[in-house]
Parts: structure tokens; sequence; C-alpha cells
């Protein structure tokens, strides 16, 4: 919602800081569980199905991240399954373009993707926190290797066409600023008495002493320029070496303008417990999990396969599909149980036999829009002139965010970054550009940020969710009344079929929710399958 | 995939310093949430529904479908098409929450008037040409989406 200025409506973390405030932590953490924002992978280490009924087989719709956890497991534990795949590769949204990559979006808009070899974007997701357990074990298992993803750069940009001139700041120097200001007006209202009703004597003793320590606080409690500060946001000019090593330090920016600038609202970007150091980025783009699951599944997974019908009676479950590819006629597959991670708006048009609390759950979730642009430039200018290596900038321009690459640092060559990545209204309007739009104005706003952007432009690439075609959205929303009334009848069984994916989560659009919803609904097929025995 | 931060650079002293009504103000393709209140019928139908429903509104199809709406009998009822607006369908994100809650739906919050203004622009484009013309006061007495804070994302 970054660049939406204008609303007076509360952000959720403004509004989750208000019961903070009011009602102290422990309430707060209450609301932030009914959110779902404290909540904790659920994944425990590798599922054990022991053994499938002899005969079992299973038919899966989508070989995403949930389809393919699903497929694996029940593969090791001796299920017969087969894989229904829309694309003509494995991974879903779990997705890298490279250089050579041809997209076609519905309109049939059809973008060549022109970056040079080893360059990529993940149109899709782009991290994996350290405790998403399940992706983690997954990636090691598969052998794919990880690096760090930086989430919070120091040295990159907070930025409002409105702040400051319009010129970009260092997250360093604004966190600085606005924790300086804060613990100075804290340790002066401690020393005024102002807290002598909440804080005992003894206690205002060392809420001084931290306040120094975390604000970089003078003798006196002042927040002024010198060393101790400068160790903080910079110096003017660094410490070197020598007879020219002589540093001088940088001057704080003032409470006013930091409070007026909005700027602070970027500070916690690594606060969440989602974004907390360590994340990880597969090496060579997030894409390679997709891919190497769909290497070890091999011929379980068949491709460009369109599903048009799902039908169970009381003994199994029959799915017809067309191909993509060559013909046109109607075939089907059939197993005894059906674990379905198609994404809810392709699901709600595809005629499906369940009870009626299930499809209502199935049409009841909206899909959120949000793009992601590409871009190609001659020379890494943002390491080489301004030393941001990986990380992300924070803009309320409409672009919202410019993520570096977190690899391939100080090479020579080109570069690609991440030029925009968009939710909400400007998502909804960048969706409904022409790609070569989207990348000419991710262009033109970032070069507010970043000068040299139109000078060292090369080409680009342009990803829209809600033009997906083997998603049409990029992730279920669920609101905590759509919850209430249809998250348990879209997770339950019905009959023979399961749905899986992260619109089956607490954890939505997090590739972990993809994970852990798939061997949740697993558990429970593998239960019911045991109940029924081997087959004759 | 996951929402970046939710960074609405939208302090209260960067709002005093917007007009209000100042939609486009950036640039002639992109409205603030201050400003889509100003769009118009045809403005929304551009900015933003066409992002699915296509140019023309051609619809689309690939796994699944965007319906098509040029030449849409079930256009012949208003109020399927207000409700489709208001409420969303399937994964169509609605239009219709409370004004205080688009931030959490990451959506965006259309007035009744602007939602019968777009009503009455694709029953009347796209070789469409349904009758009577739908006012504010006829969307503003249907169901509106239930209010209710957004879950995690």
């Amino acid at each position: 919602m970054g660049n939406e200025v204008g609303s007076n409506s509360l952000s959720r973390r403004q509004l989750l800081q208000m019961i903070g405030s009011t009602a102290g932590s422990a309430a707060m953490y209450q609301a932030m569980s009914s959110l779902g924002l404290a909540a904790e992978s659920p994944y425990r280490g590798p599922i054990d199905l022991k053994t499938a009924p002899k005969g079992a087989s299973v038919v899966i719709l989508g070989a995403g991240l949930a389809g393919m956890t699903a497929a694996y497991e029940l593969r090791n534990a001796g299920y017969q399954v087969q894989i229904l795949e829309y694309n003509n590769r494995a991974g879903g949204r779990n997705w890298t373009l490279r250089g050579g990559d041809r997209y076609t979006e519905l309109g049939g808009f059809t973008q060549q993707c022109e970056f040079d070899q080893d360059l990529y974007i993940n149109p899709g997701p782009w991290r994996i926190p350290y405790h998403h357990h399940g992706m983690m074990h997954y990636a090691k298992v598969l052998r794919v290797p990880l690096e760090p993803f930086f989430q919070v750069n120091y040295n990159a940009y907070l930025h409002s066409p409105r702040a400051f001139g319009g010129k970009p700041q260092r997250y360093r120097e604004v966190k600085a600023d606005y924790q300086g200001h804060v613990a100075e007006l804290l340790a002066k209202a401690t020393r005024q008495n102002a807290l002598d009703a909440s804080v005992s004597k003894e206690d205002q003793e060392k809420l001084l002493e931290s306040l120094r320590e975390w604000g970089a606080l003078d003798k006196n409690y002042a927040y002024l320029s010198g060393d101790f500060v400068s160790s903080r946001r910079g110096f003017e000019k660094k410490p070197g070496g020598g007879l020219s090593g002589r540093p001088i330090p940088s001057k704080p920016v003032g409470l006013s303008d930091i409070l007026g600038s909005g700027l602070w609202q970027g500070v916690a970007s690594g606060d969440e417990y989602d974004m907390q150091t360590s994340l990880f980025q597969p090496v060579g783009g997030m894409g390679r999990i997709g891919e190497a699951f769909g290497r070890e599944l091999g011929p379980l997974i068949r491709y460009n396969s369109k599903v048009t019908d799902i039908h169970q009676d009381d003994h199994r479950v029959t799915v017809t599909f067309v191909d993509n590819g060559s013909s046109k006629t109607a075939q089907s597959v059939s197993a005894d149980w059906c674990l379905c991670t198609i994404p809810l708006p392709i699901l709600a048009q595809i005629p499906m036999n369940v009870d009626q609390p299930m499809a209502s759950a199935v049409a009841a979730v909206p899909y959120a829009a949000a793009v992601k642009v590409g871009l190609q430039f001659k020379r890494r200018f943002w390491e080489e002139d301004e030393q941001i290596y990986g990380g992300i900038s924070y803009t309320d321009l409409p672009i919202m965010n410019i993520g570096y690459p977190n690899t391939g640092f100080q090479s020579s060559g080109k570069g690609v970054l991440l030029g925009a990545y968009i939710w909400g209204l400007n998502a909804m309007e960048f969706t409904a550009m022409t790609p070569q739009e989207r990348v000419r104005k991710a262009v033109d706003y970032g070069a507010q940020l970043h000068a040299q952007y139109h000078k060292e432009f090369d080409n680009g690439v342009a990803v829209a969710w809600h033009r997906v075609p083997f998603t049409m959205g990029c992730m279920g929303l669920w609101s905590s009344d759509s919850r209430e009334k249809h998250y348990d009848d879209l997770c339950k069984i019905d009959g023979r079929i399961a749905l899986a994916g992260e619109h089956a989560s607490y954890l939505g659009g997090w590739q972990e929710g993809a994970v852990t919803s798939a061997l949740d609904a697993i558990s429970r097929l593998h239960q019911l399958a045991v109940a029924q025995g081997d087959k004759a | 995939m996951k929402r970046p931060l939710q960074l609405p650079l939208a302090g209260a002293a960067v709002l005093a310093s917007l007009a209000v009504g100042a939609a486009l103000a950036d640039d002639a393709l992109f409205t603030s949430r201050a400003g889509v209140g100003a769009l118009t019928g045809a403005q929304i139908y551009d900015h933003i529904c066409s992002g699915c429903h296509m140019p023309g509104g051609a619809g689309a199809t690939g796994a699944g479908s965007y319906p098509k709406l040029a030449g849409n009998q079930k256009f012949v009822s208003w109020q399927f098409v207000a409700l489709t607006v208001l409420n969303g369908r399937n994964g169509m994100p609605p239009f219709g929450r409370p004004a205080d809650e688009v931030a959490q739906v990451r959506a965006t919050h259309l007035s009744d008037a602007q939602i019968a203004d777009v009503v009455n622009y694709v029953r009347s484009h796209f070789d469409n040409a349904f009758k009577p013309e739908v006012t504010a006061g006829q969307v503003a007495a249907l169901p509106h989406p239930k209010s209710g804070l957004i879950g995690p994302q």
C-alpha cells in the first residue's frame, strides 16, 4: 500500500501498535495471533506416512510446491501417484524468469526475456525465512543450494517524493535519527520525573543507561552530532588511515523533519517475524526448487494438462483434462483419492462434486493483485556508484520497492534488479497496462531514486499476477470473517477430495503455507486410506 | 509473493499536503487512494477492470477464464453486475468493502456512485446496450461486503 497516500485508514501495524499501547503486549500478541502474524510454521520435521495401503492411488492436480510436496511424500510411502499440471514446467508460482524465457500472459501479450546469462527475476516468491522449516527441509533434500537474502540493507533507501525534496535517504540515517530522537525524548521525560508513576527510581537509572546505548546519546542524554552518533548514522567523512584519515562526523536530521517525512514507517522493515534475519534464496533463482522437484518426480507429472472436470463417487475420483499442446480431446485419469492444489479462482470454475460448504469456500476467496518488474541495466550502478549490495529500497511511488540482486556482487557486465514490487490499487493499474508500458513506468519512477536509470537501462520484463494464466491472481486474501465462515470447509476432506495450497493455510502467499497445507492434507488422506485397507 | 512491507508512507503530515481529489496527480496512469474517488466509470474500467476483463471487454482464457463482457447476456440484470463489483466473484476482489478496510484487503474502495457509474459503463459499451441506467441509490440498497479485518498476509 506504500503509494496509497491519502488513506486515513489504519495500517495493520498501526492497529497493532494501538492495541499494544492501550492494552499491553499480551493483548497485542493475541491480536497478532488472530491476524496470523505471529504464526509459526507448524512444520515439525519430515513427515512419516509409514506404508501406503497396497494398490492405493492418488491423483494430484497442480505441480506447484503443494502438489509436488504431496507427490514426493506419497510416492515415498508407496502410493501410485500422478500429477496433472497446466504449464509445461514444474513449480507453479515458484518460478524464475531468465534470459531466453518466453512468457505469454492472459490477453495474449507475449514477452521475450532478454536478460544476460545468469541474470533473473523471481516473479513470485523470492525469499525463504529461516523458520520456514518445510521449505528449508525440501531445499536440503532436493540439494538446492541456498544463499543469503538481505531483507534489510542499511545503505539502501527510504524514499518519498514529498520528503527531503524527493531525495532518497539512507535507511541507516533515518533509523539512527528516529531512534536517537525518541531515546532523547524518553530520557528527558524520565529525568523530568514524568515517568515516576510507572517506573521505579531504580529502573529509571537502568532505563536511562539503556536509552543512551540504544539511541547513541551523549553524557547529557542528548542526540547530537559526534563520533557516537556517526558510528550509527555514518560519518560525513569516513575514518581512514594515515594523515588523511581523520573522520568528520555527520549531522543528524531534526526530529520534526524525520516525523514529517513519514520515512520512519520504513524503519521496522526487518522486525517482522517473517522478515527477520536469516532469510535465504536459492542460488540461481527461486525456481530452482520447483525445477528440482520436477526432476525428482519425473514421469509422475503430466504437463500441458488443463483440468476441466473433477468427479468423485463412492470408489474413486475421475479427473477430466485436455492437453494444451496437441489434441483438444478430453482425457481422464482415475485414482482412489484426489489432492487438488488448483488456485481458487480457477477451481471455482471447474465442475467438482463436493458438498455445498466446500464449494462455497472455493468461491469465497478473492485473489490479490500484485506486479513485479525486472529491469536489466548495462552495469551494476547501485553497487558501483551507491554501494548498495542487495536488499531493498522502499518508496511511496507506485513501484513501491526496488530490490537489488543478493548475488553476483561486483561482477562486471550487466545486472538485473527488481524494479517494482506492487500491491493494491496500483498493482491493479499496472496490470491494466501492456507489459511494455509497465516496464517503461517502472524505469520512469525508479529514476527518482537512481538518476542512472535512463542512461543505463537495457531491457525488462513485467509480470502482473491477475494476468498469469495458471493462477489468475497472486494469492488468496482471507478476511477474518471469511476465514471463520469458510476456512475449515475448504480444508476438510470431502469424500475422496482434499484441497491444498497457500490458500489453504494461515501462511497466505508464502511457499511454506503451500508445503504445510499439503502435508496436513495428505496426513489426513493417508489415515482415511489406511482405514480402508489394502485393495484386492 | 508475500506482501512487501506494509509501508504506507502516508503519515498525517504527508496527507495534509495532498489536495483532496488530486486524482491522477502524479501521473495520468496512476491514482492515489485519496484520488481514486474521483475516477469516472470509464476510467475505472480502463485503469482497473481491464487488467482482467481486457480492453474492449474481450475477456481471456487460460487455466480458467475471465468472462467476456462484450455481449454478455448476464448483464441484462444490473443487479448481477453491481453485486459482482461490490462483493467480488470467485477470485475477483470486492470493491464495496468499507473504505477504512481496503488497506487490509490490498484492494480499493469505490463509492456506490462510482459502482453505479462503472455498471452503467460496461452495460452500455462493448456492443452492450442494456437499460435502464442505475443510480447510486439503487446500488446503496444492495448487500455490501460484510465488514471484517483481513487476516494474515
